[in-house]
């Protein structure tokens, strides 16, 4: 079972619980903005696959920074 | 600077250190979307493995990120054995080495909430979903908020 933290400034006002998953009203807000194809594609993929993925994303930001730095 | 995981896992795993994958890496394992540009691994606290961990990262130039350069810093088991906590940059890509992390505990309070998963021909002990739902919530940071939301979308997705 997943349970919030007292410390967490979340945490303290969840109410319903679903599949033993503490269920958070601030949390349950943000995931209606949360682009499931987007999770969809990558469940998808084997492990390897994403880690992959996510290094190309790594190098993609850092060429974005470094561009973003050269003199115009 | 990007992190080359596969071969960070090799030498991990080659020296073998033991240690769980946790953090956004742990969260792309999953199926996040969601960029990080940090591994974040909890190792485990015995003087062995401690020594095992600075066996394999020493040549890799590990020093504190972030840490004004020329400040001393030596990458030897006692220093890590006296600290807890590393946010490292190394010649791997940015590493934090972590003794313990909020709502989880160390290594072994870790074990049972963990995967084996297979990548780069290596067997890596990950932390699982809900697992990683929890330490997510207990960070009680608010840039967690929607970190915590696509992980429990995920968990929505993948059956729960």
């Amino acid at each position: 079972m997943v349970t919030g933290s007292s410390s967490s400034a979340w945490s303290a006002a969840s109410e319903c619980y679903l599949d033993g998953v503490e269920r958070d009203p601030v949390i349950e807000e943000y995931k209606k903005h949360v682009d499931r194809t987007l999770l969809r594609e990558n469940l998808k993929l084997t492990v390897e696959q994403r880690l992959r993925n996510l290094m190309e994303l790594q190098k993609l930001s850092e060429e974005l920074r470094r561009a973003g730095r050269k003199p115009r | 600077m990007s992190v080359d995981y596969a071969r960070f896992f090799a030498v991990l795993c080659g020296g073998g250190v033991e240690f769980i994958l946790v953090g956004g890496t742990a969260a792309n394992v999953h199926g996040s979307a969601r960029l990080t540009q940090v591994v974040d691994i909890v190792y485990r606290r015995s003087r062995e493995n401690v020594a095992r961990l600075v066996a394999a990262l020493g040549p890799f130039d590990p020093y504190l990120r972030g840490a004004p350069p020329g400040l001393p810093f030596r990458w030897d088991a006692e220093t890590i054995w006296r600290g807890l906590n590393f946010t490292l940059k190394t010649a791997l890509g940015p590493v934090d080495a972590l003794g313990e992390i909020a709502g989880g505990g160390g290594y072994d309070e870790l074990l049972a909430h963990t995967l084996e998963i297979e990548a780069f021909g290596q067997r890596i002990r990950c932390l699982d979903l809900r697992k990683l739902i929890e330490v997510k919530r207990a960070a009680g940071r608010p840039k967690d908020l929607e970190a915590v939301a696509e992980l429990e979308a995920l968990l929505d997705e993948s059956g729960g």
